[in-house]
């Protein structure tokens, strides 16, 4: 597998760096003996209501003076039951509710419900409709990861990546828009195929984007990656090692942190995705310093994507011709009366799915993002399951903070790139 | 609807025809194309015998194994560890309940980072007695995993540390929402409902646990980038 | 609109507009006689004066408190970074304290377990205070009329605006922002003993009672049809046999 190493641009002493002393400052705190203060602790809530949480995430920290001895995640309050309302809804009345799950990315959403409903159908969806859900899968990548960039980079006090970073999302929220007519919430994919095909001068429009995008993310290397404040904020914090990340279920970016080159992509290609010349960043160390470097670098390789996918965009329809799925036309309505009832059927009780189940896991902007369902034969699904990426990835943070201080835990926090609306679901 | 668009090479079945629901259950299935096609399932039939109930292809070519429930925890822990199967990637763990009385099943997706497998392993839970062996020990991923599915669906995992609701409130009193006998909107009323969640006591915000937290001086060994970082990395 | 009038009289009563008046005391012929600066009766030229400048301040300097849950705070986000920016409006200071906030923004859906969260901060907030309820789940519970889903945080806070759209876009929020400003600039300091009084007792207490509870949680729309037709299950308690299609 083609993995890339992300390099380290400066090492722990910044005068040591490439481009000369970037500060003096001691980036460690000095060393002295700890004034003994008693051993009383402190029960200190954050959350759910705080701008530092990434969302409605609440943690109970036991602290010692300002080291966290004891974390303990507290979740559910976004808990919307999207499970449940699933096995009320027909199967393509499901996509819907996908894209509310990661709002920071519903394109990934979209696309992994619907793969792992044809997969259970057994359908194979045409070539242009891979080729785009390959492209609307790595813009939301990179729009899931500019949104982590801008958050993250407040809670290290760096406000103006965000200011950078929201420009850029804007065009890809542009992008939606022109793509499916809303800016979040897409619903862009049916089982089969796709609510529409792309429209005119969209892929030239993404072109545009991915030509873009690199000046911001050099702009906001300049501002990070040797900044003395940054280095100090992330490097040694948080640090996982490769056994336990698989131990705890990492996956995306945190695992590859850690050095583990496990991608969906790469291991259990979907789409083609062996085709597409990209590097798996890894990381060496598992800090947050690795983690931000990952994911700079994740953009960087999806842009690499992005360019190959709209090189070889064929042509040909959008949607499969298969009956259980496909509406006929609307001439044919019209005209047979096979058609009018085969369009009524499919509208009013919706497709059906055969018996079984299936599980479709995609590399999404956050880990592995897999959606299990399981069909009685009927429109409805008897189960639907998300394994959703942040929820596993949270769970591991009481490991990742305690030892850390107050400060670490937040940056620790925003490091993972959690988001509450899918592991709350 | 589906006349002969799907008949002929595919390699699932309840397609041709479409499902009726007179069906035989799922499970009845079983092929024999998994067990060529699966490299795990002889295997796990030649070690653990007849605690390997059945195996079933779906979807093409997704193999599951449904296996004795007392016995999942010694079975995944072969799976795990053994050197042939290497399963050390716990991708999810859930429940599905197929209602109408019928059992709960348990299921575990599993993947092997070393031979690039996967491996579906369901266990069946009567209603009457939802308790399984938890496999935190093995997979520190189960932990938030098995919580949830005993919130959702009420299924005990025995031997997990810490077994208490994630999702829903820690007082939640309409049961176990993932459930087929639980309607959509719960059990009490809407009226009901917003006047629990606003009745404030603080033992509900917290548990006993963090009441009691921190009397004990403790410190905790941080690990650190090693000596290697001390110097830039060369390019 | 207005439901924030009933910050005084809690659950299922009926706010008093204007009633402050006749709670000062009467001062007829007191300092500058009929219908001078301090007449009675109704506003006059010094308490409107005083209105326009207090409301001009106010309205041109709320800071919201940013009750973000779901997709709809990201669209607040947005409307808060550079492209939208609502600074321009007075809105610079994102107040995450509730204490120094004047707008709370409910952004995103909100599910039982955070109403007691949301009521808190809303009683944590001083007078005087308005309240935005942006998107269809803070609004109405939109999509999710599931067992775990407020359905509107106007059961729970009272609503000065609502905003609807799955999620609204940023220029939906800052309009929906611009009609409080408009509602700033209407306010009376006079009616402020009245309109803008809290009852202790009320803290902690949903807004609306049980019967408007119900009133509004009422299922509509896809919801009403909550049973599964779908082939093999059968659930004892939703599926009810003429629900199921052939």
């Amino acid at each position: 597998m083609a993995t890339k190493t992300v390099e380290f641009a400066v090492g722990r002493n910044p005068e040591l760096g490439e481009q000369g002393g970037v500060s003096y400052a001691p980036l460690h705190p000095v060393d002295m003996p700890e004034p003994d203060l008693g051993s009383e602790h402190m029960l200190l809530n954050i959350g759910p209501q705080h701008p530092a949480t990434h969302g409605v995430l609440r943690l109970v920290c036991e602290l010692d003076g300002e080291t966290v001895l004891k974390v303990i995640p507290h979740i559910g309050y976004l808990h919307s039951g999207f499970e449940k309302l699933g096995e009320y809804r027909t199967w393509n009345q499901i996509v819907p509710l996908t894209d509310r799950m990661d709002y920071l990315a519903p394109l990934i959403y979209n696309c992994a419900y619907v793969m792992s409903v044809e997969k259970l159908m057994g359908i194979e969806v045409t070539e242009r409709c891979k080729v785009v859900r390959v492209i609307m899968m790595e813009l939301d990548r990179i729009f899931g990861h500019l949104l982590w960039l801008g958050t993250t980079a407040i809670d290290v006090g760096a406000f103006t990546p965000f200011l950078y970073a929201f420009q850029q999302r804007e065009k890809i929220y542009t992008l939606h828009e022109a793509l499916t007519g809303a800016r979040i919430t897409t619903s862009a994919t049916r089982v089969g195929g796709m609510m529409a095909d792309i429209p005119e001068g969209w892929a030239e429009a993404v072109r545009d984007f991915a030509n873009g995008l690199p000046a911001t993310l050099d702009e906001v290397n300049n501002l990070l990656t040797t900044n003395a404040i940054h280095l100090g904020r992330t490097q040694d914090i948080g640090i996982i090692s490769a056994e336990d990340a698989i131990n705890y279920g990492f996956t995306g970016p945190n695992l590859r942190a850690s050095g583990v080159p496990y991608d969906v992509r790469k291991d259990r290609p979907y789409y083609d995705y062996e085709t597409y010349d990209f590097d798996v960043p890894l990381g060496e160390h598992g800090d947050c310093y690795d983690r931000y470097l990952v994911r700079m670098e994740e953009m960087v390789q999806s842009l690499r994507i992005l360019h190959q996918a709209l090189d070889r965009l064929p042509g040909g329809p959008i949607n499969v011709e298969d009956p259980r799925v496909s509406l006929p036309s609307k001439t044919d309505c019209m005209n047979d009366m096979e058609s009018m009832i085969h369009h009524f059927k499919l509208i009013t009780e919706g497709i059906q799915a055969p018996v079984g189940d299936s599980w479709f896991s995609v590399e999404a902007s956050k880990g592995e993002l897999g959606m299990y369902v399981v069909s009685d034969g009927g429109s409805k699904p008897v189960r639907w399951r998300i394994r959703p990426p942040s929820f596993v990835n949270l769970s591991v943070i009481p490991k990742l903070a305690e030892g850390h201080l107050m400060s670490d835990l937040i940056m620790i926090n925003a490091s993972l790139d959690i988001v509450l609306g899918e592991i709350d679901r | 609807m589906s006349d002969d668009s799907a008949s002929g090479s595919n390699a699932f079945e309840g397609v041709e025809s479409g499902p009726l629901p007179s069906d035989a259950a799922p499970a009845a299935r079983a092929g024999g194309a998994g067990s060529e096609a699966h490299p795990s399932i002889p295997a796990l039939i030649e070690r653990f015998g007849d605690a390997v109930l059945h195996h079933e292809v779906t979807a093409g070519d997704q193999v599951s194994v449904i296996v004795d429930a007392g016995r999942v925890r010694e079975i995944l822990e072969w799976l795990k560890t053994h050197a042939d199967q290497h399963y050390e990637f716990l991708s999810d763990l859930t429940a599905v309940d197929f209602g109408g009385g019928r059992p709960l099943q348990v299921v575990y997706q599993l993947w092997s980072l070393a031979h690039r497998r996967n491996l579906r392993v369901k266990a069946e839970l009567p209603l009457s007695g939802l308790q399984i062996d938890s496999v935190e020990p093995l997979w520190k991923t189960a932990d938030w995993l098995e919580r949830e599915v005993y919130d959702l669906f009420g299924i005990e995992f025995v031997g997990h540390p810490d077994l208490r609701r994630i999702l829903m409130p820690e007082n939640y009193a309409e049961g176990h929402p993932l459930r087929k006998d639980f309607p959509l909107r719960g059990r009490f009323s809407r009226a009901e409902q917003t006047r629990r969640a606003l009745s404030p006591n603080v033992e509900d915000f917290y548990t006993p646990l963090e009441m009691e937290l921190g009397r004990e001086p403790q410190t905790i060994e941080l690990p650190t980038r090693g000596a290697g970082a001390a110097t830039p990395a060369e390019d | 609109m207005g439901l924030n009038d009933d910050t005084t009289t809690g659950a299922g009563e009926v706010a008093l507009p204007g009633g402050g008046v006749s709670a000062r005391p009467d001062a007829s012929g007191g300092l500058m006689g009929t219908g001078g600066l301090f007449g009675t009766g109704g506003p006059t030229f010094l308490t409107t004066k005083v209105d326009f400048v207090v409301n001009w301040a106010r309205r041109n300097s709320l800071w919201p408190m940013p009750f973000g849950t779901a997709c709809c705070a990201i669209e607040m986000m947005a409307a808060a970074a550079s492209n939208f920016d609502i600074s321009r409006f007075g809105m610079e200071r994102m107040s995450f304290s509730p204490r120094q906030a004047d707008v709370l923004i409910c952004a995103g859906r909100v599910p039982y377990k955070l109403a007691p969260v949301l009521r808190r901060i809303w009683d944590q907030m001083p007078q005087p205070k308005w309240s935005i309820s942006m998107g269809a789940c803070a609004s109405s519970g939109g999509i999710f009329d599931t067992y775990t889903m407020v359905q509107g945080i106007d059961t729970i806070i009272p609503v000065d605006v609502y905003i609807p759209g799955c999620p609204p876009r940023p220029e939906g929020l800052i309009y929906g922002l611009m009609m409080i400003q408009e509602k700033v600039r209407e306010e009376q300091l006079a009616d402020h003993q009245v309109n803008r009084a809290e009852d202790p007792l009320l803290v902690g207490v949903p807004r609306a009672g049980d019967a408007e509870v119900k009133g509004l949680t009422g299922p509509f729309g896809n919801s009403t049809r909550q049973n599964r037709v779908s082939g093999l299950v059968q659930s004892d308690r939703v599926d009810r046999p003429e629900d199921r299609l052939p």
